[in-house]
Order: structure tokens, then sequence, then C-alpha cells
């Protein structure tokens, strides 16, 4: 059964991944990596990590996803605009050969390792709790983590302020600029 | 009986392929974008297939901590990334008009 649930959800995650690469609507992306998180999710529900599972779903399809489709919506990249430039061909074409064969080589050489590797299985079955309760991680990040976490603190911080800066809308120069592009 | 650690790991390694051939195949920057994200979740997943290789294979069924504790931190950065990332795609589609990596040249020697 569980098992079963892995494999299934195993073959939905790369499904979506699948899917993101080949919509040729940035929408259907997201959407397909949508389903690609649901899949992992509930991969490592399956595999043990409540937490993780958890954390999956409100960061990554609650968080991050949305700003993705908020981004997609603002700048009108949907179907129903005129496409500017966008995807009239959605590949490189000359690369793509040389990118497939990229990709296929990762994945044979990590199908090569993998099948090198011993299982060692003492246990019949995962504790009921989770492997990753939040006593566990807490002792381990505020403990011997205690400096990186402080450190993504400081990242965060400089993140926002980086953001606004970035996609803050400045007056006088953005406006002649962008007119000398229309022109 | 459990899943094998072993496919929980072929698994990310499909992930992460897909998410290369992404990466390098699309011309919309925010499908690239994508396209990292993609590999970071390949990244997690084998975090986690490693602390759990570690529970299964002692007999008290204690996981690695450092596993989790390491997707965690890939998952802000993750946030992180797609936050700047995203703000550049904004600042470029003002001065382009276009997500379309092919409109970014003028670096090219």
């Amino acid at each position: 059964m569980e098992n079963l649930l892995f494999y299934v959800m195993a073959a939905g995650a790369v499904a979506g991944a699948l899917g993101v690469v080949l919509a040729r609507n940035p929408i259907a992306s997201v959407l397909a990596l949508l389903a690609c998180f649901f899949c992992l999710a509930t991969i490592y529900l399956v595999a043990g990590f409540q937490l993780l599972a958890a954390a999956q779903i409100l960061v990554y399809a609650g968080a991050i996803l949305v700003l993705f489709l908020f981004v997609i919506m603002l700048l009108n990249l949907g179907q129903a605009g005129p496409l500017p430039k966008v995807d009239r061909e959605m590949f490189r074409r000359r690369r793509s050969t040389l990118s497939i064969a990229v990709a296929a080589a990762l994945l044979l050489a990590a199908a090569i390792a993998v099948s090198g590797f011993r299982e060692v299985t003492a246990l019949a079955a995962l504790p009921v709790h989770g492997l990753d309760t939040p006593a566990m991680l807490a002792a381990t990040l505020f403990r011997r983590y205690a400096l990186p976490f402080e450190a993504i603190s400081l990242l965060l911080l400089a993140t926002a302020v980086a953001v606004v800066v970035l996609a803050k809308r400045s007056r006088a120069p953005q406006a002649g600029s962008r007119d000398g592009d229309e022109a | 009986m459990t899943v094998p650690n072993g496919h929980l790991l072929l698994l990310a390694a499909a992930l992460f392929a897909v998410g290369v051939a992404g990466f390098l195949l699309r011309r919309n920057v925010i499908v690239v974008l994508m396209s990292i994200e993609l590999m970071l979740n390949a990244a997690n997943l084998s975090f986690l297939a490693g602390s759990r290789m570690h529970a299964l294979s002692s007999p008290g069924g204690i996981p690695d901590p450092q596993g989790p504790v390491f997707a965690i931190f890939v998952i802000v950065v993750a946030a992180v990334e797609a936050a700047v990332g995203l703000a550049l795609v904004i600042a470029m589609y003002r001065h382009k008009r276009s997500v379309s990596l092919d409109e970014l040249g003028e670096l090219k020697g």
C-alpha cells in the first residue's frame, strides 16, 4: 500500500516536472510544478518526514508558486495577451540536443551509482511519529546549526531589501529609457 | 516493507535531470527559474533519503537530523532565490518588454 502510493506519486512528480519543461504556456508550467510539489510532499510523508511535507506544501505551494503566478499575471504573460517575443520558438534550438544529452548522462550516472548501492534495512517499519520530530530538528537547528540559522535570517532581511530595490519603479531615468526603447 | 532508499535517490536524480534539461532548453526566464526550483527539490529529496538511510540501518530507527535540517535550509534558500529572481525578471521586463533569454546579449564578448 505504502509502496504503491510511493510509486504512483513518483510517477506523478516526474510527469509534473516534464510538464513544467514542456508546457507552452507559463501558467501551465506553474500548475504542473504545483502538481509535482504536491506529489513530492506525499512522498515525504510516505518516507516518514511529516514536518518537511508540511513545509513543502506551505512554503513551496503556498508561497513560492503563488509568487511565480503573481509575476506571470503581473507581466501579462498568460495566454490571452499578445506574447511579446516570448516562446515564439519555445526551445533554444541549437542547444537542445546537447542539453538533453547532458540530462540523460546525469540520469544514467545516477542510476549506475544507485545500482551499486547496498540497501541496509534493519527496521521493518518506520516509527509512527515519523523521522523528523520537531524536537529533534529544533535541537539540531538551534545548537549545532545556530550560526547558519542566524545567517539565514540575515539573508532573508537582505533579500527583502534587495527585492524592494530591484522591483521598485524608479521614476525619472526609467521612464526616459523606456520611451527610448519603444521609439 | 518500506520503500527502498535507492528508489528515492533515483527519483531525485530523475527530477534533477528534468530540471537541468529545462534550465538548458527553455528560453523563458520564468520557466528557467522553475527548473531551478525543481533541481533544488531534487537536492532536498536526496538529503532526506540520506537521513532516512541512517534511520533504516540503525536498530533504534534514529535518523540523522542533519538531512531534514539541511532540507529546511534549502527551502529557505529556494524562497530567497525565487524572490530575487522574480524581481530581476520584473526589472528585465521593464527594460526589454520581454522575458526571453535571447534578448539578453549585452555581455556577450
